[in-house]
């Protein structure tokens, strides 16, 4: 399978707004193989959401390239899926409408795209919640809708903005391995936006650092556990350990760069 | 104007409903003693039980029903026409560079100026049939359905645009599927905020130019110094006005029972 692999090559991008130029991405490369599981760490305001709606195609590069599969992307496209830090959920449509959307946009029949829809909405344990609107529910379950969203037409990059933000741990942890299962079974490339270190490198095969604002990319960080492990196991092992502090040393570094000094 | 106001449902609504409801009663009392004690001319304001036999003679006698319908049908065809074209215009200035460029300092302009003052100017070019009259409402109304729909259109937020754009919206499907949907509470406030104008063009246009329609009746009253006929279409205007306002609540409240 050679399908989903990123190449972006010295991508820059400047906002300008009237007068006012802001640089947020300088001088970035990076190759996302076919069915990596990347992770994106960085202190807030760096340009990470920033990177993530330039592949998605959303924004469009100031120079440089982003390609997918060696076809330079022309704006957003289904083969790439984006969950949003603030969720984007259609507030007019019921939770079962959102996830349907995707399918229904891809001429999938209605039972089927109601059956598939089923399917992530109770992954995401949101059985029960599938006539309510986006205003009745708590940030945590708009959080997963929106994954279930995203999930639900399958796209072959997944591309996703601090998706666990504003879940609490247990049902974090929970809604991880579902992802991790997820891209086991189906071989996604998954760029993932994190501020959590340890989040990273539980769930990630590398770990892309950037650096301070304007952002660009430090270091990537290859993450060597034996992911055949329970969780309990994985998190007590040295290799996750030693990537853990290595990934946050390097971080660190970014956050408070007087530190270092 | 809050025209976003939800119907009164919940009991803390009911009470203040009931509270200014005294307050409407308290006047009223006043108005029925000050007039039955002759302290005001009969002329100038007739006790209030007199209005309410008149006025409720005249609906069975089938006046004000004949005359109400004829201004609310010029004001809602008027309206309507004003929401096509609002709609139209609000959505495309929003959306489109070149209706943007041309339209934006035309409904700036537009949308300050007392339509009212238009009605001599009509007269003579359209005379003082319904046409004339229709024509004007639906000027009179374009500008704030217009202005509303196009800040809505305007203001949609980008990330749902995307969310759409990235699960395959093409361009044409975009404005029927997100654009419009998500514009919905301010197209539906633009409309409420132009009913009122609707009628009261209406009613101003047939008070000068005649031609039947509750206006007229109005000003029939005042010619022949029969206050009484006055006070008493005033109530039918007021009614009309009460009910087409929170049927559009009711039609708001049912679209928009997402938000
Ligand atoms: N639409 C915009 N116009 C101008 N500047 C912007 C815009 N969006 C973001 N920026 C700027 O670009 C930089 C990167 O923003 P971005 O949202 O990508 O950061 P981030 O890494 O996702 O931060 P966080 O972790 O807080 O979400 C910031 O300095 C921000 O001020
Ligand atoms: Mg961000």
């Amino acid at each position: 399978m050679v399908e989903g692999h990123v190449t972006i090559s010295n991508l820059e991008k400047v906002y300008e707004s009237g007068d006012e130029r802001t640089k947020a991405i300088d001088d970035l490369s990076l190759e996302v193989p076919s069915g990596e599981f990347l992770s994106v760490v960085g202190p807030s305001g760096c340009g990470k959401s920033t990177l993530l709606y330039l592949v998605a195609g959303f924004l469009e590069e100031s120079t440089g390239t982003i390609a997918v599969d060696e076809q330079p992307i022309e704006g957003p496209g289904t083969d790439r899926g984006v969950v949003f830090q603030d969720y984007a959920l259609f507030p007019w449509r019921t939770v079962m409408g959102n996830v349907t959307y995707g399918l229904e946009q891809d001429g999938v029949p209605k039972e089927q795209r109601r059956a598939t829809a089923q399917e992530f909405i109770d992954m995401m344990d949101l059985d029960g919640f599938e006539d309510k609107y986006p205003k009745e529910l708590s940030g945590g379950m708009k959080q997963r809708v929106a994954l279930a969203r995203t999930l639900a037409y399958d796209p072959k990059i997944l591309l996703m903005d601090e998706p666990f933000g504003a879940l609490d741990q247990p049902l974090r942890e929970l809604l991880q391995d579902h992802l991790l299962e997820i891209w086991r079974d189906v071989e996604k490339t998954v760029m993932f936006i994190t501020h959590d270190v340890e989040e990273a490198v539980y769930l990630s095969e590398r770990v892309m650092i950037m650096t301070r604002h304007p952002g660009t990319k430090k270091t990537t960080i290859e993450i060597d556990v034996d992911r055949t492990q329970d969780r309990e196991d994985i998190i007590m092992s040295d290799a996750y350990t030693e990537t853990k502090n290595q990934v946050w040393q390097s971080l660190r570094e970014e956050t408070q760069p007087e530190a270092q000094l | 104007m809050d025209v976003s106001n939800k119907l009164a449902v919940d009991r803390s609504d009911a009470i203040n409903v009931g509270k200014s409801i005294y307050s409407l009663v308290i006047v009223l009392v006043l108005w029925e003693i000050v007039t039955q004690l002759g302290m005001v001319h009969y002329y100038f304001l007739p006790p209030l039980s007199d209005i309410i036999v008149r006025f409720y003679e005249m609906t069975l006698d089938g006046t004000l029903v004949h005359h109400g319908y004829l201004t609310v049908r010029r004001a809602l065809v008027g309206l309507v026409i004003a929401c096509v074209f609002g709609i139209l215009v609000g959505v495309l200035s929003a959306r489109n560079r070149v209706a943007s460029w041309f339209w934006d300092p035309i409904i700036e302009v537009g949308y300050p100026v007392p339509v009212i003052a238009l009605v001599p100017v009509f007269l003579f070019w359209f005379g003082t049939g319904d046409l004339a009259k229709i024509i004007l409402v639906a000027i009179g109304c374009f500008w704030p359905v217009a202005i509303n729909v196009r800040n809505a259109t305007r203001d949609v937020d980008e990330n749902l645009i995307w969310s759409a754009r990235m699960m395959g919206t093409s361009d044409r499907q975009l404005l029927r599927k997100v654009i419009v949907p998500a514009s919905a509470p301010g197209i539906i406030s633009g409309i409420q905020i132009a009913l009122p104008i609707s009628l009261i063009i209406t009613f101003v246009f047939e008070m000068v130019a005649g031609g039947g329609g509750l206006g007229h009746i109005e000003i029939q009253g005042v010619r022949s110094f029969d206050s009484v006929q006055v006070y008493a279409t005033l109530i039918a205007i007021m009614i009309l006005g009460f009910i087409l306002d929170r049927a559009l609540r009711l039609i708001r409240f049912r679209i928009l029972s997402w938000t």
